[in-house]
């Protein structure tokens, strides 16, 4: 057996590129566009301002049903041709939700871009929106949602929600809605919000062989029969931070494990610590190797896995820690875990771990956005942040640049050991006991139900 | 009709160990997917060792001679690369993408623990990771709803003693009674030069990649004979459906339909594969066509069909749905049944072809758009039909289907008197 001793360094380094970005304005909406020279796909997808944000209290999960309801017809078809045509180009049409967007897309052969956005612009703007189909959306929309919510992890999504952000706003309540918000929806909420949010005509993202597509004839294929101007996106907002820590426990007889979700408010997107804050949540729960698993799954073989981040929207951030983790072992993982968020904070990170955390994050730069799916994502985060076209690459020297002390100091300010809301779910009959004796806060049974 | 699925170069080089090595040079982007498939996979455990490939998996990830326990991941994730392994009935493959500069260190890592695992591995490394996979068992098939319809599916359509008749992923006992001198000699029987294939794509060059795998790899010597699995290749037809109902906490009836139908790569499996693709993708589907949106039975967002494309024998073909409100398990298994029967009776049309051809060849270039997914294709071919240029063949071979041979296939196929099916209705809440 020969095997070679010494780990090779690296070769030279390639200069990192993110495809050339290019940005049109046509028929009073924008176009923000990748060129991928000789990629056979084409992604295109539209943005619009009408994430879950703009959905009324009591009204969530509007958004969701407005978008299987897009392709129940058009004025123009009724659902079978609709699907019949789009799916004979290849796609389907894709439709995504998050606090600050509503997205639709196609993915077909670059040859085929341009129909599949007319059919794209069809449904989104001219959807028929048949009461009787609205309604029946609607209804399957509650029983898809009552089937998700079978499954461990949206009910304790939901009680980590509602506790960090409080359920009488909209941001404290489930992203998607749940069963009774969407039970409760009539045609009228979801015409109103098509007709408020859907007819503006916000960004065309483009991702593709710019020489074999013309982005103008795209553009104002989105954007015909639009109007409306620019809408406020209000402003960041202050989420008070809890004084002690506290243990909500949902209960889900029978469980062979328990699902745990701890978390805390954190900062919005633009927040100036951004990029140290993303590096402390990589240490602290982002790479495999981070702390959490190393300690949760490698360690102690606790768990499948634990992840830990920090996720931001324009408005609002949150720090979360999620896993499932065998019942009999649910108070340990519960205290380490908690261990690990506040040894971080008190002690900051390491050069070897934030060497692996900053290489990683900026290598994903190159690694992850190769397909014109990935491209397109990234193209919507520079719409979403208004973001200039030298973003990644400016991201990537940011990522590398960072220091320890940086890094430590934002583990230092924005992880909030004592403040976490720690939601478990699991067989309350089983674990109550041991969550009790840990120590780690009050304990709130969470009502039954949903 | 496209020519060829994979317009890129391929190169394959087998070294003096057994070791195929194949390079596609791609300088499109500053990364580097590096792939490796050994032929082994579930469909080689004898009795009484079921998952043991799986959790071998993971040990794979623990450290060898040259690379400390957890070592791996932080020398990948370090390089800035994303990496993941995963087992199946037929193989078991190790991926790695990096910037392209440390392409050199993925063929140090991947030839360590080919050539080097058994002396790094402990008894405390195999039982943490013994833990780790029980809680990936319980996650991903105890702990949902409907989570181990696959590990029912595949008793009900392979018989005792088939290399496809058990999951995976492994029963709780045999993973209880996992030894270490077994997993030392797993090692040593299956992960040789000989019983493996090493794909590169992406920005390096034929000359770079062979010369990296001679110096890493060439050291590592052959296993003279490899035991085979057993033979799977032939399944008796029982001509008697098989049936299994379970009462159990769901939230809704929900059926599955399943037949054995060709191996992966047979011009049979092609047929399947459109097949399936007309029955159960999409909305423009005849699964959702009649049983979501005609005669609305079924739960639009799940209805589906998919073929699992398995080399080693026939491979299944799955139609599941899930019933609406107030329809009954027995309503939509029929209802579910009939639009499985009528693949032999009522004719494709042109229209439900050229549907299924076009998302298909979506796919297809969507696995293509990345050097991960490319490699991967490449490491398949290379491994189940010794040539890894066949990848090209694919996607033209689903284009040439007709839809005449769809209704043959499902004549000789999709029989009621040959068929699985597996029905999960709520239990009574009392």
């Amino acid at each position: 057996m020969t095997l070679i001793a010494d780990r090779p360094g690296p070769g030279t380094a390639r200069p990192y590129r993110f495809p050339q970005v290019v940005r049109r304005s046509v028929a009073g909406g924008g176009v923000v566009a990748a060129h991928l020279p000789g990629q056979n796909l084409a992604v295109a997808m539209l943005l619009l301002d009408a994430g879950a944000g703009r959905e009324p209290v009591g009204r969530e999960g509007l958004g969701g049903v407005l978008a299987k309801a897009l392709e129940e017809g058009t004025t123009q078809r009724d659902a079978t041709a609709y699907a019949l045509a789009i799916e004979a180009l290849g796609t389907e049409l894709v439709t995504g939700l998050d606090w600050d967007t509503f997205q639709a897309s196609v993915q077909v052969p670059v040859g085929r871009l341009g129909a599949a956005v007319e059919l794209l612009a069809e449904a989104v703007r001219t959807p028929r929106l048949d009461p009787d189909d609205v309604r029946r959306v609607r209804d399957d929309e509650v029983t898809a949602l009552r089937m998700d919510w079978a499954n461990p992890g949206p009910r304790a999504d939901a009680a980590l929600r509602a506790d960090l952000f409080g359920a009488g706003n909209r941001w404290g309540r489930p992203m998607y809605g749940d069963p009774d918000s969407v039970a409760g929806l009539d045609v009228e909420d979801v015409t109103v919000f098509h007709s408020e949010w859907f007819i503006r005509p916000g960004t065309l993202v483009v991702a593709g062989d710019l020489d074999r597509l013309d982005l103008d004839a795209l553009a104002a294929t989105a954007f015909t029969g639009t109007g409306g101007g620019p809408v406020d996106r209000g402003t960041p907002i202050e989420v008070p931070v809890r004084s002690e820590r506290r243990i909500i426990l949902v209960d889900r007889p029978g469980s062979v494990q328990s699902t745990l979700r701890l978390g805390h408010p954190g900062p919005h997107r633009a927040h100036p610590d951004h990029v140290p804050i993303a590096l402390a949540g990589t240490v602290l729960g982002g790479a495999f190797t981070s702390r959490l698993n190393h300690l949760i799954r490698e360690v102690r073989g606790y768990t499948y896995g634990i992840r830990g981040d920090f996720a931001s929207s324009r408005r609002f951030g949150r720090f979360a820690v999620s896993s499932s983790v065998q019942t009999a072992v649910t108070a340990p993982a519960l205290v380490e875990a908690v261990g690990e968020i506040a040894r971080t904070q008190a002690g900051g990170v390491t050069e070897d771990e934030l060497a692996v955390a900053r290489s990683w994050r900026a290598g994903q730069l190159s690694v992850e956005l190769q397909s014109p799916r990935a491209i397109a994502g990234a193209l919507s985060t520079l719409v979403v942040h208004d973001l200039p076209d030298d973003y990644h690459a400016r991201l990537r020297e940011e990522l590398l640049g960072a220091q320890v002390d940086q890094v430590s100091a934002a583990a230092a300010t924005h992880l909030r050991p004592e403040s976490l809301t720690l939601v478990v779910e699991g067989d309350a009959a089983v674990i109550r006991d041991e969550l009790l004796a840990t120590g780690l806060g009050e304990l709130t049974d969470h009502p039954s139900g949903t | 009709m496209p020519d060829s699925g994979y317009p890129w170069p391929i190169s394959t080089t087998r070294l003096d160990n057994g070791l195929r090595v194949v390079v596609s040079e791609d300088r499109t982007a500053p990364a580097v997917a590096v792939n490796l498939w050994y032929d082994v996979g579930s469909r080689h455990e004898p009795a009484g060792q079921t998952g043991f490939a799986h959790l071998f998996e993971h040990l794979m990830f623990e450290g060898s001679t040259h690379v400390a326990k957890t070592e791996h991941m932080r020398l990948v994730q370090g390089a800035g690369g994303s990496l993941n392994a995963t087992t199946n009935p037929d193989r078991t493959n190790y991926f790695e993408t990096v910037p392209a500069e440390h392409l050199e260190l993925a063929l140090w890592l991947e030839a360590d623990r080919m050539g080097g695992l058994v002396p790094a591995l402990t008894q405390e490394t195999l039982d943490n990771q013994r833990d780790v996979v029980k809680n990936e068992r319980r996650q991903r098939y105890e702990n949902v709803p409907y989570g181990d319809a696959w590990l029912r599916l595949l008793p009900l359509l392979y018989p005792p003693g088939h290399p496809y008749h058990h999951a995976t992923i492994g029963s709780m006992a045999d993973l209880n009674a996992a030894d270490l001198a077994t997993f030392q000699a797993f090692h040593q029987t299956y992960y040789a030069p000989n019983n493996a294939v090493l794909s590169v794509v992406g920005d390096t060059t034929v000359d770079e990649v062979v010369a990296l795998a001679e110096k890493y790899f060439g050291g590592i010597p052959p296993r003279p004979e490899i035991p085979a699995a057993p033979d799977g290749r032939v399944v008796p037809p029982t001509g008697v459906p098989a049936e299994e109902t379970v009462v159990t906490e769901v939230p809704a009836p929900r059926v599955y339909v399943a037949h054995r139908t060709h191996p992966f790569g047979s011009p049979g499996y092609d047929v399947v594969t459109v097949l399936a693709t007309v029955l159960g993708s999409g909305r423009g589907s005849r699964l959702y066509q009649r049983l979501a949106d005609g005669e609305r039975i079924a739960q639009p967002d799940l209805v589906g069909a998919y073929g699992v494309d398995l080399a080693h024998a026939p491979a299944p073909l799955i139609a599941t749905a899930t019933a609406r409100p107030g329809v009954s398990g027995e309503r939509l298994a029929a209802g579910l049944a009939e639009v499985v029967d009528e693949l032999a009776t009522v004719p494709v049309t042109a229209a439900e072809l050229d549907r299924a051809k076009a998302l298909l060849t979506t796919a297809w270039w969507r696995q293509m758009s990345t050097v991960d997914g490319r490699a991967d294709a490449l490491s398949r071919y290379a491994t189940q039909f010794d040539d890894p240029a066949t990848v090209a063949e694919r996607l033209p071979a689903w284009l040439a289907v007709t839809a005449e041979q769809i209704a043959e296939v499902a004549a000789e196929v999709l029989g009621a008197d040959d068929r699985a099916t597996l029905t999960y209705l709520p239990q009574d809440k009392q």
